[in-house]
C-alpha cells in the first residue's frame, strides 16, 4: 500500500510539497483496496432539502457561482462538486485463517471549476479538477470548509491550464475542430441511500472455511478467499442546475489458488462472485462445493498434458470465456475517447476508423443500455439511472448487424457525437468522468444450441483434416486460457490441456473469424473501477493460432509443504 | 562500486515530524509465562527450513523469523469533524536467509536486500496456516538470497578488493526474552475519534487559518523473533501520536505552517486538553504573526537554536553520519568513518545514543526500546566524549574495527536493518543559564560587527545527503525565527528561511550551550524505513549559522471568504 521506497522525500525544493493531507489522501485511497475499521453511517435523513452534504454542495456553489473571481481574469462558466461516500468492508483468508480484515468509511470530494467556454475550456493537465477528503460528520459549515478550499484551488488551475491549452494548441493545426464540452439538460434526482447489509461474522467464517479445503491437497501452494464488500453514495452538483444523489451496493467474493504441475509450471485458478445485494451471494454450501470443484481442476491441470507446440483451426469459447472476449476487444474500442490534443482521429483504440463500417459478423448486434435492471433473474452492476457527469442512463445500440454505428459518449465530444449518450462515468475520486460501458449486452439473431456448437466445431475439425478442436471454458488475465480442452473430432471426448495461449485473438479475428454464436447467455458482472456488466453468449471462432505458451517453468519447492494438523 | 543501498537517494532523512503511523515501537514489562502459540508455529517451521535447506548447496548458515503483531489505529478531524478514522490489525513476516558465510554472503554491498521477503501472516494463531505461509516465504527468499549469493562471489573475485574487509554478519550470543506485557494498551478508537474531533474545532475559529487538521495515531506492536542461532525474542510496546497542523499563506503566496506533536507509549501520558489547547492558541498567533513577518534576507552569522531546534540539528547532521553502514558504503560520503579517537565537535560536548532511556524530565522517549530489529538488546553508546569520536551506532553489519552490533539494528517491518539512532542525547559541559543565553549571542553579535543575529524558536524538520555523489550538506527547516539586534530593539519574527550548510564546519561553530536538555520526538526515515526516534539537547549559541531564502509557491490567499466568516457575500 504505502510504498516500500525506504526514503521519504517530503521536502524536494525546501517546501513541504506533498501536503499532508494530500499524502494522507494517496494513502485513503490506496486503503480503498483493503478497506476497514471505520465509522458507522449514522441513519442520515432522506430529503434533498434536509441532506446536510447536498445542503453544503449547493451553499458553496451558490456562493461560487456569485463571487469566484480572480480580477482581470475570467470567471467560471461552470462548476461542478462530486462527493464519493464509500462505505467498505474487505476481508481475505489463507490457508484457513484470516489474515486481513478492514472495514472503513470515507467522502472524497472532487471539484471541477471549467473557465473559458463549451467550445474551447481549462479542462487540461492542471485544471482537470482538485480533490480533497470530506468529513464523515454531518457539519455543514466544515463541509463547506473543504468545498471552499477545493474549489479555489481548482478555479485557479483551471485559469493557468486554459492558457497552456491554448499555448500547446497554437503547434497544431486543427481541421474540424470539436467542443470540449458537451451542453447538457439540468437533471435532478435524488435517490435513496445504498447501506451495506450483511454480518461479518458468517463471512470471515465462510472465507476462512473455504480456504481451508487447501488441506485437501498437499500439493496446493497458496489457497486464499477474499471478499470486498462496498456501498458507495453519490453526490453531484452543477452550476447548470443539476443534483443527483445516487447509491450502489457492491458485493464481490473470490477464491485462488496455485499449484505446480510436476515439470514446475505454475497453475493458477481462481473463481469470483459479483453481485448487487446479498441474496444473489452462494450460500456456504455452493461456496465450498464451488471451491472443492476448483480445487479439483488445479488437481487435473497438473495432471494434464500441455497443449500442443502449434495449432490453427476452429475453437469454442464458452459464453463466460467469451465475455472477457467482447469485453476487451469490443468493449475498450467503442468508447467515445478524444484523442490527445492535436490528433485528428476520431477517438482512440482500435475502432478509431470504423465507424459505420462493420466489425463483427452481421449476425451480432451490441446495444450498452444501463437501465435494465436484470438477466435471467441476475442484477446487472451496470445499472444507473444518471450517469457521472449527470446526463440520463439510456440505451444505446453500438453495433447493429455487425456494424459500429454509435460511440458511448460522456460529455467530451468527439468528431460527429457532440452530446452525451449518459455514458460518462467515474467511480474513484482521482478519475475524471469518462466514457465507460454500463450493460453490454450482445445479441445474436442466429443462435445454436451449445450441441449444436460443438458439433459445428467437430465439423470444421473434420473440414480442416484436424484431429481435434479447442474448446475454452474458461479466461484468465489477458485472456489466457485457464481450462482449455481438446475435444477429438473422432469421438467427440474432450481432454484437458495446461500452458496455451492465444496469438491472434483481435478485433480483426472477430470480424472476420467468428462464426456462430450460442444461444446461451452469460452475465458477468464487472465491479472493479467503474462497475459494469457483460452479457452474451458463446462463439465459435473458425480460425484461431493456439501456441504453446513460453510459460517460465519454476523450480518445485525446496522442500515440501508442512505437514497439516489431522482434521 | 554500487550503491550499498540500490534505493538509496541522495537525501538519507527526513525527520518527520508530521503524523506517519509509526510502525515499530515496542516495550517489554511484565516478563510472563506463556503459551505463545505463534512464536512456537515460527520455531517449528524455522527448524524445518533449516534442517531441508541445510541439506542444499548453497545451504544458508542463518535463517530468521521476525513478525510484527500491530494493531494501530488512525483518527483525523478537521474543522471539529471526522475526516477519517482507521483500525488495522497486521501481521507483518519477515524471513531473513543468508547464504554463504559470515565473511561473504548475499548481503554484500548492494545486495543488501536479498535477504528479506516478507508477507502478511495469519491473525489468528492457527499453526497450520502460519506454517504455510512462513514456508511459502522461506523457499522464495532462499531462492533470491542464493542467486544473489552466486552474484556477489562473483563480483568480489572480479573487483577491486574493497577498503573495508569486514566480514557481512557480526557473531553475536543468541538472546532470550520474553516480553509479554499485556498492559500495553490497545490504541482505543472512540476515544481517538474524539480526541480528533474536539482538538480539531480549536482552530475552526480563526478565518486566516485556511487548512488544519488533527491526527492522532497509536500502535501495539508485540514483535516476535526467531533465529537458527537460537535467539528467541518477544517484546511489546505501545506508541501514540497526537500532531496537530496548521496552515495559512501569506500574502506573497510563502506557505507558512505551524505544526505540534505530543507523542508518548499512552493516550494517558498526552498532555491534558488545557495545554494542548494552549498550544493551539500559540500556533495560531504565531502563524497569525508569521503572516505580518517581513521575509529575511540570506544570512550568515551569530545564532542562537533553541534546545528543540538543537536537536534536530544534531540528528540530521550528526546522528545519520555515524550510523554504521554509512562507513562502509562505497558511494557513501564517509564524513566520520577514519575520525575515531579525532575531535570532531568542541571539547565541551560529549554525545551518546541511549534507546534503554525511557523517560527524560518526565516525558516519554520515542527512541526508546529493549531489544533492536535483529534481536539484539538495546545498549547505551558513548558516540562522541568530550568532543572525541569513539564510536558508530552499529547493527549487525561489522565495519572496521567494531565487529559487533551495539543494538542499534533497527527497520520498519518488511524493510532490511540499518545502524539507526534511537534517543540522541547531546551533553555540554560548558553551559549558561537559559536566561542569559539571549544576552550571550548580543555579546557575539557585538564582538562580530554584525547588524544582528538569530534566534531559531521552532523547527518542523530537516534533512541531509551523505552520499559522495552529492554535496555533503544538510537542511534544517525552522518555522519560527526572530531577528536579535543588539541595539536594545525588540527581537523582530522573520520568515521563508532555511539552515543550511556542511557538518564539519557548522558543528564547530558552536561556543556553549544553555544548562537544560529538549527533546525533540520525531520520526525519521531512512533506507530501513519510519523508526520513531529522539533528540535531546541544550539551546545553543553558534559563531555562525547560514541561512538561505525558502522556495515557496504563489499563491494567492483565498478569494472567497471561509465558509462561517462569509456575511458580506462571500468576499473577505
Amino acid at each position: 500500500m504505502i510504498g516500500k521506497h525506504p526514503i521519504t522525500i517530503r521536502w524536494s525544493d525546501g517546501r513541504p510539497c506533498p501536503s499532508a493531507m494530500k499524502q494522507r489522501l494517496a494513502i485513503a485511497i490506496a486503503l480503498i483496496g483493503l478497506l476497514v475499521g471505520g465509522v458507522q453511517a449514522k441513519d442520515r435523513v432522506m430529503t434533498a432539502a434536509d441532506d446536510p452534504v447536498l445542503q453544503a454542495m449547493r451553499t458553496e456553489l451558490d456562493r461560487s457561482k456569485s463571487a469566484l473571481k480572480l480580477e482581470g481574469m475570467a470567471a467560471p462558466y461552470y462548476i461542478d462538486y462530486r462527493v464519493i461516500d464509500m462505505d467498505a468492508y474487505a476481508a481475505e483468508a489463507a490457508f484457513g485463517a484470516l489474515r486481513n480484515e478492514v472495514h472503513a468509511r470515507f467522502r472524497f470530494l472532487r471539484v471541477v471549476v471549467r473557465v473559458g467556454d463549451y467550445k474551447q475550456d481549462s479542462f487540461f493537465g492542471q485544471g482537470q479538477g482538485a480533490m480533497d477528503f470530506m468529513p464523515l460528520d454531518n457539519d455543514v459549515v466544515a463541509l463547506r470548509h473543504q468545498i471552499w478550499l477545493a474549489t479555489d484551488n481548482a478555479y485557479k488551475a483551471a485559469t493557468e491550464a486554459l492558457t497552456a491549452k491554448q499555448a500547446q494548441l497554437k503547434q497544431y493545426n486543427v481541421d474540424q475542430p470539436v467542443d470540449d464540452f458537451a451542453r447538457a439538460e439540468p437533471v435532478v434526482s435524488i435517490g435513496p441511500f445504498a447501506k451495506l447489509d450483511f454480518d461479518t461474522q458468517p463471512w470471515s467464517k465462510m472465507l476462512q472455511d473455504a480456504s481451508a479445503l487447501y488441506k485437501s491437497d498437499p500439493q496446493i501452494e497458496s489457497f486464499d478467499s477474499s471478499l470486498n464488500f462496498a456501498a458507495v453514495n453519490r453526490y453531484f452538483v452543477t452550476s447548470e442546475g443539476t443534483v443527483v444523489r445516487s447509491g450502489q451496493t457492491v458485493y464481490d467474493l473470490r477464491i485462488a489458488g496455485t499449484t505446480q504441475a510436476a515439470d514446475g509450471m505454475k497453475l493458477d485458478r481462481s473463481h469470483g462472485y459479483s453481485v448487487t445485494n446479498t441474496k444473489e451471494l452462494p450460500s456456504e454450501g455452493t461456496l465450498l462445493a464451488d471451491t472443492t470443484k476448483l480445487l479439483a481442476t488445479l488437481k487435473q491441470l497438473r495432471d494434464a498434458p500441455i497443449a500442443d507446440e502449434e495449432y490453427r483451426g476452429p475453437v469454442l469459447f464458452s459464453a463466460h470465456a467469451a465475455s472477457s472476449v467482447f469485453s476487451d476487444l469490443v468493449g475498450d474500442n467503442v468508447l467515445g475517447l478524444k484523442p490527445d490534443l492535436g490528433q485528428p482521429a476520431r477517438t482512440k483504440g482500435a475502432y478509431t476508423a470504423s465507424y459505420k463500417t462493420r466489425v463483427l459478423p452481421d449476425f451480432l448486434s451490441i446495444v450498452d443500455d444501463p437501465t435494465l435492471v436484470s438477466v435471467n433473474g441476475r442484477s446487472l452492476m451496470g445499472k444507473y439511472d444518471v450517469d457521472d457527469e449527470g446526463v440520463r442512463a439510456m440505451p444505446v445500440p453500438v453495433i447493429e448487424n455487425g456494424k459500429l454505428v454509435n460511440y458511448l459518449m460522456g460529455r467530451e465530444p468527439i468528431r460527429d457525437f457532440p452530446t452525451s449518450n449518459g455514458h460518462g462515468r467515474a467511480r474513484l475520486p482521482q478519475n475524471y468522468p469518462g466514457p465507460s460501458l454500463g450493460n453490454f449486452v450482445v445479441h445474436a439473431s442466429e443462435t445454436s444450441s451449445p450441441e449444436e456448437l460443438k458439433k459445428k466445431l467437430i465439423d470444421l475439425c473434420r473440414q480442416h483434416e484436424l484431429p481435434y478442436g479447442y474448446y475454452v471454458e474458461t479466461l484468465g488475465p489477458q485472456r489466457t486460457p485457464r481450462l482449455l480442452y481438446k475435444v477429438w473430432a473422432k469421438d467427440g471426448h474432450q481432454e484437458l490441456v495446461r500452458g496455451a495461449m492465444f496469438d491472434d485473438l483481435d478485433a480483426r479475428a472477430l470480424r472476420s473469424d467468428l462464426v456462430a454464436a450460442g444461444n446461451d447467455v452469460n452475465v458477468e458482472n464487472l465491479p472493479l473501477n467503474i462497475p459494469h456488466s457483460i452479457v452474451n453468449p458463446s462463439i465459435l471462432v473458425d480460425e484461431l493460432e493456439v501456441k504453446r505458451a513460453n510459460a517460465n517453468k519454476d523450480k518445485l519447492p525446496e522442500y515440501p509443504a508442512p505437514a497439516v494438523a489431522a482434521r | 562500486m554500487k550503491k550499498l543501498f540500490r534505493n538509496s537517494a541522495a537525501v538519507v532523512c527526513v525527520l518527520v515530524i508530521l503524523l506517519k503511523p509509526s510502525l515499530n515501537s515496542r516495550a517489554s514489562a511484565a516478563e510472563t509465562a506463556k503459551n505463545d502459540a505463534l512464536t512456537s508455529g515460527m520455531q517449528r517451521e524455522l527448524q524445518r527450513a533449516q534442517s531441508d535447506l541445510g541439506k542444499l548447496d548453497p545451504a544458508p548458515y542463518f535463517i530468521s523469523y521476525s513478525v510484527y503483531d500491530q494493531t494501530s489505529a488512525m483518527a483525523l478531524g478537521s474543522q471539529g469533524s471526522l475526516i477519517s478514522s482507521v483500525h488495522t490489525r497486521r501481521r507483518s513476516a519477515n524471513v531473513i536467509v543468508r547464504v554463504g558465510t559470515p565473511a561473504l554472503d548475499n548481503t554484500h554491498e548492494e545486495n543488501r536486500s536479498s535477504a528479506l521477503s516478507s508477507g502478511s501472516l495469519p491473525l489468528n494463531d492457527d499453526s497450520d496456516a502460519i506454517a504455510h505461509v512462513l514456508w511459502q516465504l522461506t523457499y522464495g527468499e532462499y531462492r533470491k538470497a542464493s542467486q544473489a549469493y552466486l552474484n556477489v562471489k562473483t563480483k568480489t573475485q572480479v573487483h577491486a578488493q574493497e577498503e573495508d574487509t569486514s566480514p557481512d554478519f557480526s557473531r553475536e550470543t543468541p538472546q532470550s526474552h520474553a516480553g509479554y506485557n499485556d498492559d500495553a494498551p490497545e490504541p482505543d478508537r472512540l476515544v481517538f475519534e474524539d480526541l480528533a474531533r474536539r482538538y480539531s474545532a480549536y482552530l475552526r475559529k480563526y478565518p486566516y487559518i485556511y487548512s488544519s487538521n488533527v491526527v492522532l495515531t497509536a500502535q501495539r506492536t508485540q514483535f516476535h523473533f526467531v533465529s537458527s542461532e537460537g535467539s528467541h525474542v518477544v517484546t511489546t510496546g505501545a506508541l501514540v501520536r497526537l500532531a496537530i497542523e496548521a496552515d495559512t499563506w501569506a500574502d506573497d503566496g510563502m506557505e507558512l505552517m505551524r505544526v505540534e506533536t505530543f507523542q508518548a507509549e499512552s493516550a494517558d501520558h498526552l498532555p491534558a486538553e488545557a495545554e494542548v489547547s494552549a498550544r493551539m492558541e500559540k500556533m495560531a498567533s504565531d502563524l497569525k504573526a508569521l503572516r505580518a513577518a517581513p521575509v529575511a534576507e540570506p544570512f550568515d552569522g551569530p545564532a542562537l537554536l533553541s534546545g528543540r531546534a538543537s536537536a534536530v540539528f544534531f540528528h540530521e547532521v550528526l546522528g545519520h553520519r555515524l550510523e554504521g553502514h554509512r562507513q562502509r558504503g562505497e558511494q557513501e560520503g564517509q564524513t566520520f568513518t577514519k575520525k575515531i579517537n579525532q575531535q570532531v565537535l568542541p571539547e565541551f560536548l560529549s554525545v551518546t545514543d541511549d534507546p534503554t532511556l525511557r523517560t527524560l524530565n518526565g516525558r516519554d522517549l520515542g527512541g526508546w526500546y529493549e531489544y533492536d530489529d535483529e534481536g539484539m538488546p538495546a545498549s547505551r553508546v558513548e558516540v562522541i566524549k568530550d568532543g572525541i569520536l569513539k564510536n558508530f551506532l552499529l547493527s549487525r553489519m561489522p565495519i572496521k574495527n567494531f565487529a559487533n552490533s551495539n543494538g542499534h539494528g533497527r527497520s520498519q517491518a518488511g524493510l532490511m536493518v540499518t545502524g539507526r539512532q534511537g534517543n540522541l542525547i547531546v551533553s555540554s559541559s560548558r553551559t549558561t543559564k537559559d536566561s542569559e543565553l539571549r544576552q550571550k549571542l548580543i555579546d557575539e553579535i557585538k564582538k562580530q560587527g554584525k547588524p544582528y543575529g538569530l534566534y531559531f524558536e521552532d523547527i518542523q524538520g530537516g534533512f541531509t545527503l551523505t552520499q559522495r555523489a552529492m554535496p555533503q550538506a544538510f537542511q534544517v527547516l525552522p518555522v519560527l525565527v526572530w531577528r536579535v539586534y543588539p541595539d536594545g530593539r525588540p527581537d523582530e519574527l522573520v520568515r521563508g528561511v532555511d539552515i543550511v550548510g556542511t557538518p564539519l564546519a557548522a558543528m564547530n561553530r558552536i561556543l556553549l550551550t544553555g544548562d537544560k536538555p529538549e527533546v525533540f520526538n520525531g520520526i525519521c526515515g531512512a533506507e530501513s524505513g519510519s523508526v520513531p526516534v529522539s533528540a535531546v539537547a541544550p539551546a545553543m549559541v553558534f559563531s555562525e549559522i547560514e541561512v538561505q531564502k525558502r522556495a515557496h509557491s504563489l499563491n494567492r490567499p483565498p478569494i472567497l471568504a471561509p465558509p462561517g466568516f462569509d456575511a458580506n457575500g462571500g468576499r473577505p
